[in-house]
C-alpha cells in the first residue's frame, strides 16, 4: 500500500510546484503598489538596479526550483539561457546575478528585513508580512 | 601590465575602510570548455586566433578551442567591487600575465553609472570581452573570420559606463582607454612583445528581444616588431648593391606609431526560441602586417526544447595591394631566399576566408552544454592570416572543419 502511495504523492507534489502561481514580493514598506511584469524583468535580468520610484532594488533569486518556474513565467525562457545571459553580464565584470536563498521560508525572511529587497515564493505560501506586487500566473 | 596589476594590489587594502561591510562579500566562479577540432587536410592549420602559433589538422587537437576560466569577486559595499579573471588557454605568450584578462576595481557612485580602473577585456566587438565564454554563446567558437584576427584580450587602463532608459529600451553609453600588451607569435623570431595605445566608446539599445551595438575603437602601436636582423640586412651595401630592390622595402617595416581603428556595427535578437545575430565592421589601418579590411557574418538558429540548431555565414576580406619585391640582380640562392622572405612577411598576411557553418547545441543539464559543429571554409591565394600557414608551398583553397565539444559554469 505505501509503495504504491508514495509515488502519488511525489507526483502531487510536482504537480503542484508546476501550477502554483508565483508571487512577486516587496517589504511591507516599499511604497509600490503594483510593478508590471516588464519592470519585475528589468530588475531581475540587471537592466535596471532601481524602482519605479527611484529607490535601489535589491533582487532576490531562489536556488529551488521555484527559481525555473519563475524565469519560465517571467520571461519565456529556460534557467539554461537565463544562467548563459548572466554568464555574459557576470564573466565580463559588469554586475553579479541576484543573490540566492533556498526556499520560500528565507525569502519571506530576507524580504522582511530588507526595506529594498524583491523576491518571489509560490502564492499559496503567502502569510501577509510582505506586499504582493504582480502575480505570475 | 603586471607593473598594473601590482599596483591593483596594493591599492586594495587602502580602499578597503571606504567600505560599508566590515567583511566584503568573496565569490568564486568559472567557466570551462574542451573542443576537439580537426579538419580534412594537413597542409595548413585552424587556429581559432591569430594570438596562437598552434594548428588543428587531420589528427584533430584539444588545444586551439580548449579554455578553462575563474573569477574572484569581492563585494566591499554596494558602491566598490573589484574582480579578478584567469583563463588558461593555448599561446605562446606568457602563460600567467597574457591569461590575467581582467583585474580591476569597480566604483558605482549612481545606481546606473559605473567606473572602472585596472586590467578590461578588450571590449571591441560584441563578444570581444566574453570570448572565452563559450557557455554564454550558441557556437563552438565565436565567428572565426571576425573574431579569428583579434589576438588581443585585454587592456589595462580604465572605462566608465553609463546607462540610460530611453523609452521602453535602455541605451548603454561606454569609454575607455588604456594601454594593451599582448603577445603574439611572430615570423623569424619567438614571439613579438606588441603595445599599443587603445581607446574607443561604443553605444548598446536594448528593446525587448533586440539588441544594437555600434562602436568604434583607435589603437596606436607602441613598439617595434622584432625584425632588427631583416632590417639591418636589407640597410646593408653589399646587399643593396646586388639587390638594389632591398632600398625600397626597407621601411615597410616599422609598425611604430602605426595606427588602426575598428568601426563596427552589431545586432542581436533572441525571443527565447528564435535567435539571430550578425556583426560588421571595418578596419582601417596603414600596419603592413595587419592591413585594412572589412568582415561580418550572419546567423540564425532556433531553439527546439534544450536543443539550439544553427546556422552561421562568415566573410572577411582584406583590401592590400600586393607590395612590389623585386628580383635581385644576381640569383645567388641566398639572396634569392632573402628576397623571398621579404616577400612572404610583406605580402603573405592577407585574410580572404568565407565560411558557412551548421551546428547545434545540446543544454543537457543546468550549467552543462553539448556542442557540434561542422564547417566548411573557402580560402583564398594569400588570404590565410587567420590559420597556421605552412612556411612554404600552396595552401588549400576549401577546408572542411568539424568541431566537438562541451561546455560549463560552475
Amino acid at each position: 500500500m505505501n509503495g504504491k502511495r508514495l509515488p502519488l504523492v511525489l507526483l502531487l507534489l510536482l504537480h503542484s510546484a508546476a501550477n502554483a502561481d508565483v508571487a512577486v514580493i516587496v517589504n511591507p514598506r516599499n511604497p509600490l503598489d503594483a510593478m508590471t511584469s516588464k519592470q519585475v524583468q528589468d530588475v531581475f535580468m540587471g537592466r535596471t538596479r532601481s524602482f519605479a520610484n527611484d529607490r535601489v532594488a535589491l533582487p532576490i533569486d531562489q536556488s529551488s526550483p521555484l527559481r525555473a518556474e519563475f524565469y519560465r513565467r517571467l520571461t519565456g525562457r529556460s534557467l539554461e539561457q537565463i544562467n548563459a545571459y548572466w554568464a555574459r553580464i557576470l564573466f565580463t565584470g559588469q554586475a553579479s546575478p541576484p543573490l540566492q536563498v533556498p526556499d520560500d521560508a528565507a525569502m519571506l525572511k530576507t524580504i522582511r528585513d530588507n526595506e529594498g529587497a524583491i523576491g518571489y515564493i509560490d502564492k499559496a505560501h503567502l502569510d501577509g508580512s510582505v506586499r504582493v506586487l504582480l502575480i505570475l500566473p | 601590465m603586471k607593473d598594473t596589476v601590482k599596483l591593483l594590489v596594493a591599492l586594495l587594502p587602502g580602499l578597503l575602510p571606504l567600505s560599508a561591510h566590515s567583511e566584503p562579500q568573496l565569490s568564486v566562479k568559472g567557466f570551462g570548455t574542451a573542443v576537439l577540432v580537426g579538419s580534412d587536410t594537413d597542409r595548413i592549420g585552424f587556429r581559432r586566433d591569430t594570438s596562437q602559433d598552434i594548428g588543428a589538422r587531420r589528427n584533430g587537437s584539444f588545444e586551439p578551442d580548449s579554455r578553462f576560466g575563474v573569477q574572484l569577486d569581492a563585494n566591499f559595499s554596494d558602491d566598490w567591487h573589484a574582480g579578478i579573471q584567469w583563463v588558461a588557454r593555448s599561446h605562446p605568450g606568457d602563460f600567467v600575465e597574457q591569461n590575467l584578462d581582467w583585474a580591476y576595481l569597480r566604483w558605482r557612485p549612481q545606481p546606473d553609472l559605473n567606473v572602472r580602473v585596472g586590467r578590461l577585456g578588450f571590449d571591441v566587438f560584441l563578444l570581444s570581452e566574453y570570448r572565452n565564454v563559450g557557455y554564454a554563446y550558441p557556437w563552438i567558437r565565436p565567428p572565426h573570420e571576425f573574431y579569428g584576427g583579434l589576438p588581443a584580450y585585454h587592456f589595462d587602463g580604465a572605462d566608465v559606463t553609463r546607462k540610460l532608459v530611453v523609452g521602453d529600451g535602455f541605451v548603454t553609453l561606454k569609454a575607455f582607454g588604456g594601454f594593451s600588451y599582448y603577445q603574439v607569435p611572430a615570423t623569424l623570431s619567438q614571439i613579438f612583445d606588441a603595445a599599443s595605445l587603445v581607446a574607443g566608446g561604443s553605444l548598446v539599445y536594448e528593446l525587448g528581444d533586440w539588441r544594437l551595438r555600434v562602436g568604434y575603437t583607435h589603437t596606436e602601436t607602441l613598439r617595434e616588431a622584432p625584425l632588427q636582423a631583416l632590417t639591418s640586412a636589407l640597410n646593408d651595401p653589399a646587399v643593396r648593391l646586388l639587390w638594389p630592390g632591398a632600398a625600397q622595402v626597407g621601411n615597410r617595416f616599422s609598425v611604430r606609431g602605426k595606427v588602426v581603428q575598428y568601426s563596427f556595427i552589431g545586432m542581436g535578437y533572441d525571443d527565447g526560441t528564435w535567435l539571430a545575430q550578425m556583426e560588421a565592421a571595418y578596419i582601417d589601418s596603414n600596419f603592413t602586417f595587419y592591413p585594412s579590411g572589412a568582415n561580418g557574418y550572419l546567423s540564425l538558429g532556433r531553439r527546439v526544447g534544450p536543443v539550439t540548431l544553427y546556422t552561421l555565414l562568415g566573410i572577411a576580406e582584406t583590401f592590400k595591394d600586393r607590395i612590389p619585391v623585386s628580383q635581385p640582380l644576381l640569383p645567388i640562392p641566398a639572396l634569392v631566399g632573402f628576397r623571398d622572405t621579404v616577400d612572404a612577411i610583406l605580402n603573405g598576411n592577407g585574410v580572404d576566408q568565407k565560411s558557412i557553418s551548421l551546428g547545434v547545441r545540446w543544454d543537457v543539464h543546468e550549467n552543462i552544454a553539448l556542442k557540434a559543429q561542422w564547417s566548411h571554409y573557402w580560402l583564398g591565394e594569400n588570404g590565410t592570416q587567420l590559420w597556421q600557414e605552412p612556411f612554404s608551398g600552396p595552401t588549400p583553397r576549401e577546408v572542411n572543419l568539424w568541431s566537438l565539444g562541451v561546455d560549463f559554469l560552475f
